[in-house]
């Protein structure tokens, strides 16, 4: 007879259903709303490949991208955070908040590309790096 | 019972102007005893009534041939057998009524349940031929210790008239059929543990699974009606003989009130049992259960 007086005390305490605007507490861990810190960002767009809900857009310019994020059609499956690199996007507690117009949350940052190295430039510095090449190859080495 | 009485029980009371409210009355109250029980809201008071208009509004998939055409007739024959077997009841003191009303009652109570055995068959869906199949067994399990019952309080009161039934005083036997019928109720309205024949996690909505609009608003009409009926035929046998009409309704509607209550604590308080256990269940201790009240009702008759 215990489920008797399961059902007993619960309807003695009332419903436990909250009423929409409320939220239950967020638990340790809880994969909640993507941040964005622009200042380390490359523009590599590895974040816009893993996200399989299409909640991050992308799009390239001279000199410049766009980087945009839409909470209300982000599942928050954390793989764009996992796949930055540079720590650019990080995963808050926090819920997304109420809306009621499709997109209305949505953020977009235009981010000016950071001058990166020219190849020859590249290669001259990868050339100075690299050890220098054995006068005296190794017998056998280069047949 | 000549033909205005019987108009007047029909369409007015107990009939369908009373029984369609309370139809959706009868089935929010199910649904909001269960939720409270469980921890929940449960639906708002008019959710029913809401539920039915707007199924009402919608358009149905066309469907042509026999098949399409019966599919049709099913819930409208439930709906007009349900809202029968609820005008029958005496409710109201001296309201008529006929020398076997009580079989023509049973009649009227089981052919919905027919209705969903061929409405799932003449779906041709799998879900509702799976859940066709299983109310047919479920109706063959439970109808032996549900006829059986009435037939021992028929028995043992020397009548199958209703009104008569209503107005001696209650036997111990009449209580023993009264319980075994209540053991019948959960399987008779689908209710758990007896719920396979709509076991919406594995079967969808079972024969209701391909139906949708004013055909489903039918079906969800006939099912509350058949909750009036059915709680009210135990509050009919239940109640003591009272003579003045107001109290007389009083009590009816408080009685059957209460077995939908204790039908809703029944149905929160179980899961659903396998279609093998309910066979078992009813075939093995509430038969002999019903033999029991009947051999009880037959010797009493004989000696008699």
């Amino acid at each position: 007879m215990n489920i008797l007086t399961m059902l007993w005390n619960n309807l003695r305490g009332g419903s436990r259903t909250m009423l929409f605007p409320a939220r239950p507490k967020e638990t340790k861990g809880f994969r909640g709303l993507v941040r964005f810190d622009p200042a380390l960002c490359t523009g590599c767009a590895i974040c816009k490949m893993r996200c399989t809900s299409r909640a991050i857009e992308f799009k390239t310019g001279k000199g410049i991208f766009t980087w945009s994020y839409d909470p209300g059609q982000c599942t928050f499956c954390g793989r764009c955070v996992e796949g930055c690199k540079t720590h650019a996007l990080s995963q808050d507690a926090e819920c997304p908040p109420v809306y009621t117009t499709i997109g209305e949350l949505k953020q977009s940052y235009d981010v000016v590309r950071k001058p990166t190295p020219k190849p020859a430039a590249a290669t001259t510095q990868a050339a100075a790096a690299a050890p220098a090449p054995a006068a005296n190859p190794a017998p056998g080495g280069a047949q | 019972m000549n033909l205005t009485t019987a108009l007047a029980r029909l369409l007015i009371f107990p009939g369908l102007l009373f029984a369609v409210p309370a139809a959706w009355f009868f089935l929010w109250a199910e649904r909001k005893a269960v939720a409270l029980m469980q921890g929940r809201i449960g639906p708002p008071f008019m959710q029913p009534f809401y539920d039915f208009i707007k199924l009402l509004g919608k358009s149905t998939p066309p469907r042509g041939g026999i098949a399409g055409m019966l599919m049709k007739l099913w819930p409208l024959l439930a709906v007009s057998a349900a809202a029968g077997a609820v005008g029958l009841l005496p409710v109201l003191p001296s309201s008529g009524g006929f020398e076997g009303d009580l079989i023509l009652l049973l009649a009227l109570l089981e052919l919905p349940s027919m209705c969903i055995i061929a409405a799932g068959f003449s779906s041709r869906s799998i879900f509702g031929e799976i859940g066709s199949a299983r109310e047919a067994v479920l109706s063959v399990a439970y109808n032996v210790v549900f006829l059986l019952a009435i037939v021992s309080i028929a028995a043992s009161q020397h009548t199958f008239r209703l009104e008569a039934l209503a107005q001696l005083p209650a036997s111990p036997l009449r209580w023993l059929g009264v319980i075994a019928i209540l053991i019948c109720l959960p399987a008779k309205l689908h209710i758990n543990p007896f719920s396979l024949p709509n076991a919406e996690q594995e079967i969808y909505s079972g024969p209701m699974t391909e139906y949708a609009g004013p055909e489903l608003a039918m079906w969800e009409l006939s099912h509350g009606l058949e909750w009036v009926a059915a709680t009210g035929l135990v509050a009919t046998l239940a109640a003591p003989y009272i003579g003045i009409w107001w109290l007389a309704i009083l009590v009816f509607l408080a009685l059957s009130c209460l077995v939908v209550l204790l039908l809703s604590v029944v149905a929160a308080a179980t899961a659903r049992l396998a279609i093998d256990t309910t066979v078992r269940f009813y075939w093995q201790v509430t038969l002999i259960f019903a033999v029991l009240a009947v051999s009880s009702a037959l010797f009493m008759r004989l000696r008699s």
